[in-house]
């Protein structure tokens, strides 16, 4: 029930302060019994107004004199009016949910804050951090703050809603009506407000100067109702004459937040950075190339790495481990390409032995260091190419030059130089001491390791080109110094066949090693039942050997040392049933047998010494230097005499291909001597058996049967074997053959297309592929 | 002849190294992006046999075999070509297919990065990554106590003071006679630490030059800039950025006389000078450019012949004590800017810092001293200085701030300290703890170049490949096939990016504080952590 009329409550009881609480519950028991006016006489309680939801619907109106409290009207309700007559304190509308809120004179602090609904008018100035916080919930319209004069410092901070309008009376010359940084964290709603305003958080909040026109009607119409209601409407036109004395701040949205107002980094660049440093920046004037933004994958002179067709640029492990220099991959490359006779013949070019030695008698060092074995693959078969070189066709030498070369021993080292100084055009001229060429090929080497028609052979059609041989020719220091001045150069390649002696006792009863094979090759020697040979090495197998042929029931080889035999040798020695004992120390010879020094006899009808031969130097002139009996040359076998060179065992001893590689290299010498001219060869590096790739191989093959087997499986070390492998792999397309003269091709590289990932090299078979860094750029 | 299966010592197998690539055939589309990006050659194609029997069902026929060969990429295994970690073939690869991992126990490259007996070297960091910094923590927050404040409402002084500041009657004293008072820079506490030109590749540094200046001249943060060992480019010299640059000189002395040849021509002093004595991931070892690393513009800058080694001694020749060091050094090091620059030495932290810093106190000259610790970078290190060698920066800044206390002058000469700050990612808390410890500021390097530019270093022993000139992010490298990878635009603006970060963050641990105005320098009653033995030696509470 509504009672008419006006409750006046006081808020000092015989001169004491009512508490707050008190007074809340007298204004709360009037409304319940029915007042709708309400006259408060304040005297500083907080909270005066609010929560007087007991009303109704109903309008309520409290009027507040003397000094109200704090969060007057705090958590208002829409029925109530609230109208103070004087200043109000701090946080004036807190949490107001829909009162209407006169003061008639300055607010402190905390105006509006959090209110959600409802209006708050300020006939005055208002403090710090008034309209924050304050809130628009869809449901209802949003909260308005009118402010007569200006507002305070942090102004609308964390603002989520509603309308604040600062009419600026009475602060139209100060600089900042709203105050110090209003609108930070400003999220919704909007701010009216008359006269200026040097800085906003400009992060949260735009600015708008000429108010659009809704705007600028709605301000009109409800600032009317602001001054009607705080008794100044006269003052309107004043207000609204200078449209452009109000501005509008509005929260920014979300979106547009994020566009920083900042002066983006590109434009900070050309305007600040360059202008100031000049074009280029830092170094622009240390730089001359371009250094703009790059990816990461680069072709081009940018790119890290570059591949290079090295083709050829190696040598593969099988020539470069050949003493002789055969080009052993190459030979195998002709078959692959059918060219099946010029494979055969490449072969004389190198050797005057290619079957002999190749095919029967080198231990076969390319085939030791074939890049197949580093990977438990047999070796490409050289014996079967070796052999198949028996009908090589020899080739066409030079022009006869006249110049002279005196050859002294017609070995395997003679026998070379003798060939390469032929094919050069050179007359070579053999002295052997002995009745036949050959040397130990001939002389010392069982019939079992070589038949004799091969050597014949080879030894024919060398003497069929090499015409001045003179057999049975020994020679003094006498006939050495005419030889001297009769020829151009002499070689000394007259070998080792002087044995070497071990002094003990009864050594004259013992044969030596290199005159027992000479004769037992000419079956011409016995052999008793039981057999020892003094030294293991290669020749006393072959020694071993030859006595079972002879017919030795057994044969014993003792040595020093663990014996230091191997390959062929050794292995006809095991077969043929020779036994190896070692250490064992020689005390004497005597007629049961060779005595150790322990006191053990080795019972020996025949002893055979095989441990080592020395060259036989009896003619060379005492200024040729030597060394513990061999002849000291350099690394083109010439010695410290100009005109004289000396090759195989005479300088050292070594396998057959040994002495046949030194004669090439001394014919080499003696022709770039000859010719006045010293010619470059390449001295080219061995290929990396990392870069073979022999995956490609069938890992199945255990053995050859012919030559067309062992060309395929050849991995072509180092030479390109135009497979296209790499065309194929190459991401960027960027590899293309391209044919040359003749049969002549090559691989290039796309530079602008190759991005330098190594493909190719990583899948090259024959490791031809290099990748290196590119060069430096500037 | 070495063959399938023969090893040597050093063999190693991918198992045994750090890094392992882990490849997958069914996502590889063999495009050769890894093979061409990886840093250090670590992975190939290679070519692999694949063998299949195939058993008819029923064994009716004989089985029979397929070889048949397929490509993939493969890991080398060499100490030379050890994968790093890096990580650029997974980035590259448009399939994921390949991405290194790291081995699950101690790896066996270690043992044999030392060929020939060199030890092995490499660039980064220590391979540690616990921090004490990372385990301090804020404890006193304001709770109705004292006003709280909001990191994003209120305006905050995130300023510190370089320069030697005179005890007031002193102050007094000097300006009623009119004598010379000490500069003074107002600038902001997180300092770039020292990096040089070279060090650093071109695009790397201008970047971090041109995000000072922007930070500066559009955000009115006076952020500084030490220059490293290594000149500093004539332009730079000559420009108004001069100013937000702090000039360093070490042992070596490279640029130096480019940098006097412009003195004439200088618009602005630079802010501060740096002597460098020690480096904290390397204490009492020299830095070495080395001759692959000095191009022509290298070469220009510092004043050398191109494609020379330039080492920085681990001393300067003239100088054998502090006392020297302080009045030769700072001394004519004013004297180039008519005593108008401040001038402060930089040493490792040691357990003798408080005998440098004693000698400074007595000398007005000094305009501070910087603390670098044991958790700083490198470009370039033996991989046992940066391991074993130097001292923590937390404690050792703590002594020196309390014996800076004792004296009465900790507010006169400010401390500033480096060495592992956010070596964690933790860049605003590690700095706010060593200002709390009583640091005016700090310096960092590895942090800004992992944020500015995406370094990949790790404590892990990630790529630290900075030593041999192929970084792959172009940070370190002087090959402008790399270091055109980086744009120095985008460096700068992650500058930027860091700095306006950093700043939130720390306002963030100082607001609940209730500081705003003035840094907590020293305000280690705000600090906690949960070892016993770590407060205790800090002085400061212990919590759990």
């Amino acid at each position: 029930m509504v009672k008419k009329g006006t409750i006046k409550i006081a808020g000092q009881e015989h001169g004491i302060r009512v508490e707050s609480r008190v007074l809340e519950e007298e204004i709360q028991q009037a409304v319940t019994k029915g007042y709708r006016h309400i006259e408060v006489a304040a005297y500083g309680q907080h909270g005066i107004g609010g929560r007087l939801w007991r009303g109704g619907d109903a309008q309520i109106k409290v009027d507040v004199t003397g000094s109200s409290g704090q969060r007057l009207g705090s958590m208002g309700f829409a029925n109530t009016m609230i109208e103070v007559f004087g200043p109000a304190s701090d946080d004036v509308g807190w949490l107001n949910a829909g009162a209407l809120i006169i003061v008639r004179g300055n607010a402190t602090n905390g105006v509006a804050n959090a209110m959600a609904q409802g209006k708050v008018y300020i006939d005055g100035d208002i403090g710090a951090r008034g309209m924050t916080m304050t809130k628009h919930n869809p449901r209802f319209e949003p909260p308005e703050l009118w402010v007569f004069g200006k507002a305070g410092d942090s102004f609308a901070e964390f603002m989520a809603g509603g309308v604040a309008v600062v009419c600026g009376v009475g602060s139209e010359n100060e600089k900042d009506v709203l105050g110090y940084r209003p609108c930070v964290g400003m999220v919704g709603g909007k701010i009216f407000f008359r006269g200026s305003q040097s800085s906003y958080s400009v992060h949260d909040a735009r600015l708008i100067t000429d108010l659009p026109k809704e705007e600028w009607s709605w301000l009109k119409i409800n600032l009317k109702k602001f001054l009607q209601a705080i008794g100044k409407e006269y003052l309107f036109e004043d207000l609204v004459e200078k449209r452009q004395e109000w501005k509008l701040l509005s929260a920014l949205k979300p979106h547009e937040k994020k566009e920083r107002s900042i002066r983006k980094m590109n434009v900070f660049r050309l305007d600040a950075w360059e202008r100031e440093l000049g074009s280029g920046g830092l170094i622009g004037d240390l730089v001359s190339v371009d250094r703009s933004p790059i990816g990461l994958i680069t072709s081009g002179e940018l790119r890290r790495f570059v591949p290079i067709w090295a083709n050829e640029k190696y040598l593969p492990p099988c020539q470069a481990h050949c003493p002789t220099g055969i080009p052993v991959q190459k030979r195998w490359e002709l078959i692959r390409k059918g060219k099946m006779q010029e494979a055969v013949n490449l072969a004389l070019e190198y050797t005057p032995f290619p079957a002999t030695v190749c095919g029967y008698l080198c231990p076969n060092l390319c085939m030791q260091n074939c890049s197949r074995q580093t990977v438990n693959l047999p070796a490409v078969d050289i014996t079967i190419l070796g052999k198949a070189s028996l009908e090589a066709k020899e080739p066409k030498p030079h022009p006869a030059t006249g110049k002279k070369v005196a050859v002294i021993g017609g070995g395997a080292a003679g026998l070379s130089v003798a060939w390469q100084l032929w094919m050069k055009g050179h007359d070579a001229v053999i002295y052997e001491g002995r009745k036949q060429l050959g040397g130990k090929i001939t002389e010392t080497i069982p019939q079992s390791r070589i038949p004799d028609e091969i050597v014949a052979h080879e030894i024919k059609r060398l003497a069929k080109n090499v015409h001045h041989i003179h057999l049975n020719a020994s020679l003094t220091k006498e006939k050495f110094g005419k030889l001297k001045n009769e020829f151009d150069f002499i070689v000394i390649a007259s070998g080792a066949a002087k044995p070497r002696k071990i002094n003990v006792r009864g050594i004259d009863k013992a044969l030596a090693a290199l005159d027992f094979l000479r004769q037992s090759k000419l079956n011409c020697i016995k052999v008793g039942k039981k057999v020892v040979v003094i030294g293991a090495g290669n020749v006393g197998c072959d020694a071993a050997t030859e006595a079972f042929r002879l017919g030795a029931k057994s044969v014993t080889l003792i040595d020093v040392q663990q014996p230091a035999s191997f390959g062929v040798e050794r292995r006809h020695a095991e077969t043929a049933g020779a036994k190896f004992l070692w250490p064992c120390f020689t005390k004497a010879i005597t007629a049961k047998g060779v005595e150790l020094t322990d006191g053990e006899v080795l019972p020996a009808d025949t002893v055979i010494v095989a441990v080592g031969d020395v060259p036989d130097l009896s003619f060379l002139p005492d200024d040729v230097a030597t060394k513990k009996g061999f002849i000291v040359v350099n690394e083109y076998f010439k010695t410290n005499d100009d005109q004289i060179f000396a090759i195989g065992d005479a300088v050292k001893p070594g396998l057959l291909t040994d002495a046949i590689g030194a004669g090439r290299i001394a014919a080499r010498a003696i022709n770039d001597l000859l010719k006045g001219s010293h010619e470059t060869y390449d001295q080219l590096l061995p290929i990396d058996f990392n870069r073979i790739k022999t995956e490609y191989f069938d890992a199945r093959i255990k053995s050859f049967s012919d030559l067309v087997s062992c060309a395929t499986n050849c991995a072509s070390c180092g030479a390109c074997r135009d497979c296209g492998m790499c065309e194929s792999i190459c991401p960027q397309n960027a590899i293309s053959r391209k044919t040359l003269e003749g049969e002549n091709f090559e691989y290039v590289v796309d530079e602008e297309l190759c991005i330098g990932c190594g493909f190719c090299a990583g899948t090259c078979p024959t490791g031809v592929w290099e990748i290196v860094e590119n060069a430096p750029l500037e | 002849m070495e063959s399938v299966g023969t090893i040597n010592p050093s063999t190693l197998s991918v198992k045994d190294l750090l890094w392992q690539i882990m490849w997958n055939k069914d996502k590889c589309t063999l495009c050769g992006q890894c093979t061409a990006v990886c840093p250090v050659r670590a992975i190939e194609l290679g070519v692999h046999r694949k063998r299949t029997l195939q058993v008819p069902v029923g064994l009716e026929e004989k089985p029979s075999n397929l070889f048949s060969v397929y490509f993939g990429i493969n890991q080398r295994t060499d100490v030379a070509h050890a994968c790093v970690g890096c990580g650029m073939c997974n980035l590259v690869c448009p399939n994921g297919a390949i991405m290194p991992l790291r081995s699950d126990e101690i790896d066996k490259f270690r043992f044999h990065a030392n060929q020939g007996g060199e030890p092995r070297r490499r660039g980064g960091r220590r391979n540690a990554p616990d921090s004490v910094l990372d385990k301090i923590k804020f404890v006193r927050i304001s709770m109705l106590t004292d006003p709280a404040l909001d990191a994003g409402r209120h305006e905050f002084e995130l300023r510190t003071l370089l320069g030697r500041i005179l005890p007031p009657e002193e102050m007094l004293k000097v300006s009623k006679e009119n004598g010379w008072m000490p500069p003074i820079r107002e600038i902001y506490p997180l300092i770039i630490g020292s990096m040089s030109f070279g060090a650093l590749s071109p695009n790397m540094w201008e970047g971090l030059q041109m995000g000072v200046a922007y930070l500066n001249e559009e955000l009115g943060m006076p952020v500084r800039i030490c220059t490293g060992e290594g000149g500093c480019p004539s332009r730079l010299l000559k420009s108004r950025f001069l100013k937000y640059v702090i000039l360093q000189i070490a042992s070596g002395y490279f640029g130096w006389d480019e940098i006097i040849h412009n003195l004439p021509y200088m618009k602005e002093d630079p802010c501060a000078i740096e002597i460098k004595y020690g480096q904290g991931a390397k204490p009492g070892d020299g830095g070495l450019l080395m001759w692959y690393k000095v191009n022509k513009l290298i070469a220009a800058i510092r004043g050398v012949p191109q494609g020379v080694s330039l080492p920085s001694p681990p001393t300067h020749q003239t100088k054998y004590s502090i006392e020297e060091a302080v009045a030769k050094m700072i001394q004519s090091m004013y004297m180039a800017w008519g005593f108008r620059v401040p001038v402060y030495p930089k040493i490792s932290a040691t357990s003798t810092t408080l005998a440098v810093l004693n000698n400074l106190t007595r000398n007005h000259y000094a305009a501070g001293l910087a603390i670098d610790g044991e958790d700083g970078g490198t470009g370039a290190a033996y991989n046992v200085s940066m391991n074993h060698m130097g001292h923590p920066i937390a404690s050792n800044l703590r002594d020196a701030y309390l014996n800076l206390v004792k004296l009465g002058k900790q507010n006169e000469i400010p401390l500033f300290a480096g060495g592992g700050i956010g070596k964690n990612g933790n860049l605003a808390a590690n700095a706010a703890a060593l200002i709390m410890l009583g640091a005016s500021g700090v310096q960092t390097g590895k942090y800004i170049m992992q944020a500015a530019a995406g370094c990949l270093g790790s404590e892990a022993d990630r790529c630290n490949v900075c030593n041999i000139g192929v970084c792959p992010k172009g940070i370190t490298s002087q090959d402008s096939r790399l270091d055109r990878r980086l744009d120095p635009e985008k460096v700068a603006q992650r500058i930027v990016d860091v700095y306006l970060n950093f700043d939130t963050e720390l306002k963030k641990i100082f607001a609940p504080l209730g500081r705003s105005t003035s840094l907590p320098i020293g305000m280690s009653d705000a600090l906690g952590i949960d070892d016993a033995a770590a407060a205790e030696r800090l002085n400061i509470k212990y919590v759990l």
